[in-house]
């Protein structure tokens, strides 16, 4: 799958703008605000439906104008589907693939998977564990249409509790809380399995990945999970998590902390408190490692998703490198490159030279040019 | 802006659901050029349908009478009661033909976000309703979304305790259909809530 065409208007710094790249390597050299960003943020929009800056959606629209309109053709040879996102500055998003509305938007993501490396992936390693969790869930929903959707019934059911505490509070209506703790348990524990499986899935690549840029250290990358509401051992390649153990548990803690939640009108159990982590033999890599060893653990999650989405669907996912050769030596750059093939790549860069030699270069200013 | 008469009907038909701004204005001129007779008729039919139309004092289904056409007929069973949430959802149970009870209408779906707990639904009704018809069945058919879920789960929590078999309508695969062509998700209820053949 490769994007063939983008069109984008309104769009942050552009008016309007066609782009064609090509199937292969293509490299966005300008100077710094030129926009190059944008046009990997547009693409990123497309597959995942979000800025991957969490940008909100309003900020998207350049500034002045009513609506952004984001439109891309992905293909594979033979066929094309044609993804359309229109924000606009007021009212709903609308969202078309080959001009009629998705019956589900969790489809998207699996249509066209993107993998975007940016220059805060290592804020994944260091900072709190939304990130993190974010990681996993947009990688479980680009592999697996009902993952997203099984994030989806956990989050509007986690809003509608919450809603009810919040309006409520110590007056909630205990049958009512009954009936969201017994949701939010089966879709919590779905999307906590969903979490761990995939944390299985990533096991062996994330250990190979972190052998080849992780430069001289010998030491084992892997995953690890807590959580505030059941003991997760040990995460192995192949991991199957019981879901009727996970929805037990998560609705034994839901009742143990009702006081506790019409209290502070929250719910304070469930796989959105969860922090999904890293080892590295037994440093925990958020706050026992090196800044050099967080990168490339941050690189390692990137590659194995990457690895991860080509071996799920046959075919690789379109590659987006914002800025990060940059921060790269040479010899980890090429461990990046050489770990990536055979995809189509867009890559930014604010000078010329920074970029190891490769594919077609695109010069960004107002517009594109060759 | 038009002339005050198309305005004032504009804006009205533009608060219809499904109806946007330019939609509204195309039904306003389409109406200012037909028959005089035929405007009488749509605007008649509307101030009718307020005036003639109640909800069915048992079940809360749309009627012109004191009780609904299905309330009213003797052949229905009157110890199963089939929960829809709105009104619109009985023709469509209606039409399979399927079903030979009463239905009762909440009026909506459990939801804290809009506003929406068991005291705005037709809860208490229905609990009212168990004892006076002697009711044995209770079948939720409330929508297959999260808040549809949680009001059936609601109501078979609320129910149960009183001596009533409480069940809810499958969901899974379109009858017809190749199991190619399923999602995943409808396949995914489908075999969670299986059948032994």
């Amino acid at each position: 799958m490769h994007l063939a065409w983008l069109e984008l208007s309104q769009f942050r710094s552009y008016e309007n703008l066609r782009f064609e790249p090509d199937p292969g390597i293509n490299v966005l050299v300008g100077r710094n605000g030129a926009g190059k960003t944008n046009i990997l943020e547009a693409v990123g929009y497309l597959s995942m439906l979000k800025s991957f800056r969490r940008t909100p959606d309003a900020a998207l629209i350049r500034s002045g104008e009513e609506r952004a309109i984001i439109r891309g053709g992905f293909g594979d040879g033979d066929s094309e589907v044609d993804i359309a996102v229109e924000i606009p500055a007021a009212g709903r998003r609308q969202v078309m693939v080959n001009g009629k509305r998705p019956s589900r938007l969790s489809d998207v993501a699996i249509t066209a998977p993107v993998v975007a490396f940016l220059p805060d992936d290592l804020d994944l390693v260091k900072r709190g564990p939304a990130l993190r969790r974010e990681y996993l869930d947009d990688l479980g929903a680009q592999l697996v249409p009902t993952v997203g959707a099984d994030q989806r019934e956990f989050e509007k059911s986690l809003r509608q509790r919450n809603s009810l505490l919040r309006q409520d509070g110590r007056n909630a209506d205990p049958m009512s809380l009954d009936v969201w703790d017994v949701r939010i348990a089966e879709s919590g524990a779905r999307v906590l399995v969903n979490r761990l499986r995939l944390l299985g899935r990533l096991c062996n690549r994330l250990t190979d990945a972190y052998g080849t840029v992780g430069g001289e250290s010998r030491d084992l990358l892997r995953p690890i999970y807590t959580s505030s509401w059941v003991t997760v051992g040990e995460i192995t390649e192949g991991l199957e998590p019981d879901f009727e153990i996970l929805a037990s548990a998560l609705l034994k803690a839901l009742e143990e902390r009702r006081t506790r939640d019409m209290e502070t009108r929250s719910t304070s159990a469930g796989p959105h408190r969860d922090d999904p982590g890293f080892l590295l033999d037994d440093r925990d890599v958020r706050v026992r490692a090196s800044q050099g060893e967080q990168r490339s653990v941050a690189l390692s999650l990137r590659i194995a998703a990457y690895q991860l989405l080509d071996d799920r669907h046959g075919r690789p996912p379109i590659l987006l490198l914002d800025d990060v050769f940059s921060e790269l030596d040479p010899g980890r750059a090429e461990g990046v490159t050489g770990l990536l093939p055979h995809g189509q790549v867009l890559v930014t860069s604010a000078r010329d030279d920074e970029v190891p030699e490769m594919g077609r270069r695109w010069r960004v200013r107002e517009g594109i040019l060759k | 802006m038009f002339e005050p008469p198309v305005q004032r009907l504009v804006d009205e038909l533009a608060r219809l659901p499904g109806v946007g701004r330019k939609s509204a204005q195309r039904l306003a001129f389409h109406i200012l050029h037909i028959e005089e007779a035929d405007a009488e008729r749509l605007g008649n039919a509307i101030i009718d349908l307020r005036k003639e139309v109640r909800l069915c004092s048992r079940c809360f289904n749309i009627t012109a009478d004191e009780e609904c056409s299905i309330c009213r007929d003797l052949r229905r069973d009157p110890t199963s009661v089939c929960v829809v949430e709105r009104a619109q959802d009985i023709s469509v149970l209606e039409r399979t033909q399927e079903f030979r009870g009463r239905y009762h209408v909440l009026g909506g779906a459990i939801s804290p976000i809009a506003g929406v707990g068991p005291d705005q639904l037709r809860m208490r009704e229905l609990v009212a309703r168990l004892e006076a018809e002697s009711v044995s069945e209770v079948i939720v058919a409330t929508n297959p979304t999260v808040e549809g879920d949680t009001t059936a789960l609601y109501i078979a929590r609320l129910l149960k305790p009183l001596g009533v078999k409480v069940s809810r309508l499958a969901s899974g695969l379109p009858v017809g259909g190749d199991l190619d062509y399923a999602d995943e998700i409808t396949l995914g209820r489908a075999l969670s809530g299986r059948k032994e053949l």
